[in-house]
Order: C-alpha cells, then structure tokens, then sequence
C-alpha cells in the first residue's frame, strides 16, 4: 500500500515536472501597450493568433493607461522590467532611443513591411542622429478642418479643394468672426480643448499652427528655444488663438470634445484628429466637409506621428520580439479593426486597403497632408520637457495669461533642461 | 402680572421665534443646498450609467438632461460586469475586493497594536518612536514611490496581491489615531487589569481593543478609501490581469483620442458600491469617533 502511495506521488512529481519543464521552455515575450478597451481586445486577439501559430511562444501583454504610460515606463526601467516590444508616442522616440532604450528594429521586421511603410511613417519611427529606424506602425496620424457644410454655405464661405488650396489666416479668422454670428452657431470652432493638458494635444495639433506662421517650438539646427518659442510670430499667432478663445469662439475645455456633432450642431468648425471623422461623419452625414488646415503665415503645416512600436535594447529574444511585430501589423484581423477605427494609414498597402483616405475618398485630402504639408514633432531627447512646458504655456494663455511671458518661461525651461543635459551629446554637435 | 406686562413680554418673544424660525430656514436651505452640491454628481453618474450612448452622456452634461434618463439600460453593466476576457471588470472589482478587505483587515491589527504599545507598552524611547512615526507622516507617497518600486521588484513581488497589500498595512497617521485613542482612556483600566494578571497582550485584545471601536471605524474607513482609490501604484507594480484593480481598468475607457462615457460611469458605480457600503456599515462610531475627538480636543 505504502509503495503504491509511494510510486503514484513519484508519478505524479514526474508528470508535474514534465509539464513545468515544459512551460518553462516557452519563451515569454512581453508586450507594453496602451489603447482604449476596442485596441486592448484586439491585441489581446493577434497575442493569442501568434501564440497559436507559434506554440513555444508566449505573447504576455502589459497595458497601462495613457495617461500614466510613460510613468509605468518609467518604473518598469528602475526595476530593470522593460518589455520586449513596447508601443511608443513617436514623439518621444528621439529620447528613448538616446537613453538607450530602443534598439535598431530593421534587422528584426520582415523586409516587405519595411518597403511597405510610408514616409511619414518611416520619419516618426527614424532617429536623427543615425538616421536608423528604431519603431514602425500600421497607422500614422494627421489633424484636419472638418466643417458643417450648412453653416459654411449660410456664410458663403470657399471650400477648399486640396491643401494647395486651403483657407490663408484671414480668410479663416473672417470666416469666424462670419459664423459667431448666424443662427444656430454657439461656437465657431471646436479646437478640442476638451482633450486637456494631460494629453499629447496641444504640442500635437496647435504646433503645427505655428510653424506655419513661421516659428516652432524650437530651433532645430541650434536646439535653443529662446528666440524661437518666444520670437515674435509665435508671440502673435498664440496671441491670435487667445483673442479667438477671449471672443467666446473656441469650445470650453468644460464643454467636452463632440460640440461638432452633438445634437443641433453647436460648433460649425472643427479643428480635429483623422479618428474624429467616423464619429462625426457617423452622426452627420453630408453635411460634413473635410479641409485641410489653414495656412496661418507663409507654409502650410500639419502634424503627424502616433503610437508605434519598438523593440527594447533589454529583450533577450529580439529576433521573436521582431518576428511577432510582422505578424501583427500583417495580420488581417488587426487591420480590419484600425480600418473600421478610421485609422490613418502608415503602410502602403493598408493606404491601398483603405477607401477612406485613396484619391477621392472622404479623408483623402488628410493623406495629402502627409506628403505635403506634415512636419515631425521635434525630433530630440527634450522633447518630453518640449511638450510639457509648451502645454502649459498654451494653457495659460489661454486662461487669459500673457502671452509673451508664458512663452519665454516655456522657451527658459526648455533650454535649462538642455544645458542641464549637457545638451544632450551628440545633439549639441549637430549646431 | 398685569395685562401690561403679559402684553409687552409677548411683543418681546415673538420676534425673537420669527428670528429663531428664519434662522432654521436658512440652516435648512444651506444644509439642503451642501447635500445637492454632494450628492447631484453621484446622482448624475448614476443616471449617466444607465444610458448607452456615450456622445448622449457627454451631450446632456451640461444641462438638466444629465439627471434624467429616458431608456434606461443596464447594458453598461453587463459589459462591466465579465469575469474573463481581456477587459474583466468583475475581476479586476473581486481583486480590489481581496486588496481592501485584507489590506484593512491587516491595518487594523497591525496599526492598533503599534499604536497600543506606544501608549501603553513598556518600550524605551516610545516618545522618540512616536516622533518619528508623526515626522513619517509628513512625507508623500510620491516621493518614495520609485524606491519603493525598485524594492518590490527586487524582492519578486510585482504582479501579486502582496505588493499592493503589504506596503500600506502599517501607517504613521492610523498608528499616531490609535496612539490618542489607546492613551485617552483612564490609567486605571490598564493598571487594574496588570493586577489580575494579565499579559499586555491581553490587556490590548480583551480591554483596550472591544473600548475602541470609534478609531476602529475611523481607520477602516479611512484605510478603505485610501486603498480603493489606489491608482498609480497599482499600474507601477502590475503586469496583468492577476491582481489588477477596478481603478486602473477604468482608465481604459479613457484613451488617447475617445472617452467611453457610458462604460466608464456603469464601472465607476460598481466601484463606488463597496466603499460606500464600507462607510454605511461604520458611520455611526465613524461619527462618534469625529465628535468625541471634537469634544475632547
């Protein structure tokens, strides 16, 4: 009896100890993400696809919220817990890959995704000291003019036919001033204030503002903010903005982010992200007209770059960190969510999938954008103090702060952060 | 008393009743307008909840259309509420269930024996460790969140219910509130129960603890909120589903580009629900507790 208990527990350790070795011959690939509850059930369904086609393989996915990711981040860096593959805002891609958290992607992507990708694609996923490419996506990004064609009718106003031929600033600032007052209208324009300080928004959308007024955020041959961010055409197009915001122009922060579409069509303009477009256009139909975005000085500017993927310099499986990216922007299911997501396309052959955004498609006037008129967020390591401080200034004045004084403090704190980092070698060489 | 007199006492109270009446208006309206200004955001969320048409729910927040719903559906719950998939509410609510009721239950022991000791224990230097206990105090849990990462991380704790559990048992504040308890009650108490012989120990489990059920209350609930609305440390020291609570999942319906309104309301209710129970189930020494601190100074 004794032996038989004996020989079944020995059995039994032999079974467990099978079935452990087992697991642990699997190689664990862990996924860092962001996304709302749609994005987070799709790659929790390509995670399970991969691991089905690749048995010894398992996907662990790590979601964190976005507006606490680059803190989770943060953290999983000082516990030395990096994932494998982690999804990143582009922007921030020049600072991960100087710390020295993203490793070169190229040797690890199938070749075809490679000649696939576009070239605002390739430059959001580019390093500008080494010119390699470190992420890759299946979308990219773009802001555009949507407006209700009924109010714009009413004011008689020009609907652009392309970029080439957008709205200059007076055309669009008379327009405005024509749509505070017809009937109907309680705000002329929706800038989206709504998505708050919190978020890439503002550096994002109103950024691009500038620039075509003829500034930036910073110089991108000295990489010194003072006398860019405060010079005087920055000084006057966020001056500008204030007084559109002063005159009751622009939707409240408090008011939300679908005045455009919400019942009775409070805003006639909006000044939106390409996902806006299936909610919007879902709710008005005809009446909803896509235009690129003003020339607010002597270029036209828009912005591009969204979340991408990259492989981190701490995975120790880099070539299958690679091998289920490929399978994942190539994966049929994936697509077909960010095409009914109104996704803006990163890959050639997801642009010739998507109706949406080809010639003469409801957003192809978007895409134009991206080969005409798109200008990266500033390419370097700062570029998480770029943003914040920029934020904040333009949140200030839009409270009514002074202008002049809120862009110089930002300009300040922008350039203190880059002396304090010794410039950032080697950016501080490419003066 | 003459006529006279009667007539000129009766002139005298009457406006002091109309003035005692006004006043009781007045408190009434202010305590009437303080519950709306309280209760009207709960009373929206909840009705916010029952309607499935997020852009609807954003539309009507700024007017009186927030209060009311016309087809009400529970199909925000239903959502809310699965114990698997990729986004199981119902789980990520049981594991912020496991974490408060043990995270409180631990509390209250370990925080009220700490706080018996410093009062009534015979340790050298109690008056320097409560020092330093209330100098403790003072510091935010920012601002050693980071070490306190790396240290979990080393020690192999990240992605278990431990690492959210065993970091916030033991609080300078809910030790410094036993401390005052233990030590306003009467000398006697402790000294009388030392001559039957018995154990400090016992002194603090059959006397000290059953005469303190206002602190216990205070601590719990306060211990419970503090636990419940957990949030960044949760995402810092979690990977997966395992042990993940309800707060850190409810920022998933606000992404980058779209908020879920709809989702968002029906699992911020189901969050709300237990801790309000929490408070229901303590209220009564929780405001005792408040009083008597009040009265006492």
């Amino acid at each position: 009896m004794m032996g038989k208990r004996l020989l079944s527990m020995f059995v039994a350790s032999a079974a467990l100890g099978i079935v452990m070795s087992h697991a642990e011959a699997k190689t664990v690939i862990h996924v860092m993400h962001q996304g709302d509850p749609g994005w987070v059930t799709t790659y929790g369904e390509v995670a399970k696809r991969f691991e089905a086609a690749n048995p010894d393989v398992d996907i662990e996915l790590i979601y964190a919220p976005h507006d606490a990711y680059n803190e989770k981040f943060s953290a999983a860096v000082m516990s030395k817990q990096m994932p494998d593959v982690m999804e990143l805002d582009a922007p921030f891609l020049a600072n991960y890959v100087w710390s020295g958290y993203l490793q070169p992607i190229k040797p690890l992507i199938d070749q075809d995704i490679l000649d696939d990708m576009t070239e605002s694609n390739v430059a959001q996923g580019t390093y500008p000291i080494d010119k390699d490419l470190y992420a890759v996506g299946l979308t990219d990004s773009s802001v555009v003019l949507y407006g209700n064609r009924k109010y714009l009718e009413a004011i008689g106003a020009r609907i652009p036919k392309g970029v080439d031929d957008a709205w200059t600033r007076e055309e669009f600032e008379g327009y405005l001033e024509k749509l505070s007052k017809l009937e109907g209208v309680k705000w002329p324009i929706d800038t989206f204030r709504g998505y708050g300080i919190k978020t890439e928004w503002i550096t994002y959308a109103y950024g691009p503002i500038l620039q075509s007024a003829g500034c930036d955020l910073i110089d991108r041959k000295t990489w010194k903010s003072v006398g860019t961010l405060d010079s005087d055409p920055c000084v006057d197009t966020l001056a500008m903005m204030q007084q559109w915001v002063k005159n009751g122009w622009v939707v409240p922060q408090s008011s939300g982010t679908n005045q455009f579409f919400a019942e009775g069509h409070p805003a006639a303009l909006a000044f939106g992200g390409h996902w806006f477009y299936a909610e919007a256009a879902a709710s008005m139909k005809d009446d909803i007209v896509v235009m690129p975005l003003p020339k607010f000085g002597p270029k036209g500017a828009s912005p591009n770059g969204t979340w991408i993927w990259g492989i981190t310099t701490a995975s120790e499986h880099p070539d299958i960190a690679g091998k289920f990216l490929s399978f994942m922007l190539k994966d049929k299911q994936y697509r077909d969510y960010a095409k009914n997501d109104s996704a803006y396309p990163g890959l050639k052959s997801f642009a010739a999938d998507s109706p949406l955004y080809s010639a003469g498609g409801p957003m192809a006037v978007a895409f134009e954008q991206a080969s005409k008129t798109a200008i990266a967020r500033p390419p370097h390591p700062a570029y998480p103090t770029i943003t914040s401080a920029f934020m904040q200034a333009v949140d200030e004045i839009f409270n009514g702060g002074d202008v002049k004084a809120a862009l110089t403090a930002a300009a300040e704190k922008i350039d203190t952060d880059i002396e304090e980092n010794d410039g950032y070698p080697p950016f501080d060489e490419q003066q | 008393m003459s006529d006279l007199a009667i007539s000129t006492l009766q002139t005298q109270v009457k406006p002091e009743r109309s003035a005692v009446g006004s006043l009781r208006i007045v408190q009434t309206a202010s305590i009437l307008v303080i519950a709306l200004v309280i209760v009207s955001p709960l009373f929206m969320l909840f009705v916010a909840s029952l309607k499935d048409d997020r852009f609807q729910i954003l539309a009507d927040m700024g007017s009186f259309r927030a209060f009311w719903v016309s087809n009400p559906t529970l199909s925000n719950f239903a959502e809310v509420g699965n114990l698997s998939g990729e986004l199981a509410f119902g789980r990520y609510l049981l594991n912020s269930l496991i974490i408060l009721a043990s995270t409180v239950g631990a509390g209250l022991i370990v925080n009220s024996m700490a706080g018996f000791v410093l009062a009534w224990g015979s340790l050298r230097g109690r008056a320097l460790i409560l020092s330093l206990v209330i100098a403790l105090y003072v510091i935010p849990q920012e601002s050693i969140i980071m070490p306190l990462v790396i240290m979990v991380s080393r020690a192999g704790m990240t992605d278990t219910f431990a690492v959210q559990i065993v970091p916030w048992i033991a609080s300078p504040l809910y030790i410094f509130l036993f401390y005052q308890f233990f030590a306003q009650l009467p000398k006697e108490l402790f000294e009388a129960a030392q001559m039957d012989g018995a154990s400090v120990f016992r002194i603090y489990r059959s006397i000290f603890l059953p005469l303190s059920l206002p602190a216990l209350a205070t601590v719990s609930i306060l211990m419970g909120i503090e636990t419940w609305n957990q949030y960044l440390w949760p995402i810092l020291v979690t990977q997966t589903d395992y042990a993940r609570p309800i707060a850190v999942a409810i920022a998933t319906f606000f992404g980058q580009d779209s908020i879920y309104w709809d989702r968002a309301m029906a699992a911020s209710v189901l969050m709300m629900i237990p801790i309000l129970a929490l408070y229901l189930a303590f209220q009564r020494w929780f405001v005792s507790s408040f009083v008597g601190s009040a009265v006492k100074g």
